[in-house]
């Protein structure tokens, strides 16, 4: 009995009382998993959208530099020939990647009306099916030759 | 809906029943038949890469640092449109004027790039009529300039609108249009940018082709 006793209790409390607090009490800053870290991603992502959920020049400058830096990377993954073998993957991921950071940001189309994206995607579709038949054709009729 | 709906987006008031503005519903179905337009050119060209039997070939002609020089200033001018977007809605004129004319100037360096790239292209004996590469480079590369072209009168006919206080944020919509078309114009180019200078820049002569000196 002693030892339930001292296996739940606790100095006459329960161990397992969850304590209550009040509800006006507003929460501690910062109380979740990713602590302090998520707080300040959170706070960057105000001063760039300038709290209004929108691009500001801040974050234009911020995708900018983006850009520019995956240009840079692809000029030089290009002069690295170790890393030809994977050169048309490479290029095909990093222009992927510039597309859909212009097309999402520059051009507001993450903001936007979704009917633009349809409208955009579809002929999209249409375009990269066009590219792939053409590519197919020289693979299996050797056009060209 | 009828038609007298108002619906209010990004600060414009659009008075129709489908709750989009039509002026932009149009650039956007233009830029989709764009993007196709553009697929079947570059398509061409990827299916009769590496196909031309005499040169001059990719390794011969394409200079990747400067490609990626005017690469870059392409790119930045996407970020001056969007903030001379950005301060004509607040209607901070004078940071919108600024923008706009760096956007300008810096169309014209890139097209300036071209220009010297062909003229050069030319000198060394690529021409259109040299071979297959020849062919589909210049004729994707040339449309893609008359792009960039067009581009850059729609922005100086805005410009000149905004000196005459024509173009005020009440109308911004009109700069967005052109925005829109110029992220377009660069997107495009990203991807040129990708398959016909980095990518094809390494073909050599291929099986069966003939070796090509400079000059011949």
């Amino acid at each position: 009995m002693s030892i339930l006793k001292d296996l739940f209790h606790y100095n006459g409390n329960g161990w397992w009382r969850i304590p209550k607090t009040s509800e006006s009490k507003t929460n501690p800053q910062y109380e979740h998993p990713f602590g302090k870290f998520a707080g300040m991603s959170k706070d960057f992502w105000t001063f760039i959208t300038s709290g209004k959920g929108h691009a500001s020049p801040a974050y234009y400058w911020a995708i900018a530099i983006i850009l520019g830096l995956i240009t840079m990377i692809e000029v030089w993954w290009f002069d690295v020939d170790e890393l030809r073998y994977l050169l048309v993957p490479a290029m095909l991921f990093f222009s992927l990647v510039k597309f859909i950071l212009v097309v999402a940001f520059f051009m507001h189309l993450k903001f936007d009306n979704k009917l633009y994206s349809t409208i955009f995607v579809t002929c999209m579709v249409i375009g990269v099916f066009i590219f792939s038949l053409f590519l197919v054709l020289s693979a299996f009729h050797g056009l060209g030759n | 809906m009828s038609n007298q709906d108002v619906t209010i987006q990004h600060g414009e008031e659009i008075k129709n029943s489908t709750g989009v503005s039509n002026k932009k519903l149009l650039m956007w179905a233009f830029l989709g038949s764009d993007v196709m337009f553009f697929g079947t050119f570059i398509g061409t060209f990827m299916a009769y890469r590496n196909k031309s039997l005499n040169g001059p070939y990719p390794s011969d002609t394409l200079d990747i640092p400067i490609t990626s020089i005017s690469t870059f200033v392409l790119l930045m001018s996407s970020l001056g449109v969007v903030l001379a977007l950005h301060y004509l809605k607040e209607s901070k004129m004078v940071l919108a004027k600024l923008w706009l004319i760096l956007v300008i100037i810096m169309g014209m360096i890139f097209m300036g790039f071209q220009v010297y790239e062909f003229s050069h292209f030319a000198h060394i004996g690529m021409t259109p009529q040299a071979n297959l590469f020849g062919s589909t480079f210049f004729t994707l590369t040339s449309l893609h300039g008359a792009h960039v072209s067009l581009g850059i009168i729609w922005l100086i006919f805005l410009l000149y609108n905004e000196y005459k206080g024509n173009l005020t944020s009440e109308n911004a919509i009109d700069l967005e249009l052109a925005g829109l078309y110029w992220h377009f114009v660069d997107i495009v180019w990203i991807i040129i940018f990708a398959l016909l200078y980095l990518i094809t820049a390494g073909d050599g002569v291929p099986p069966g082709g003939l070796p090509w000196i400079a000059g011949q």
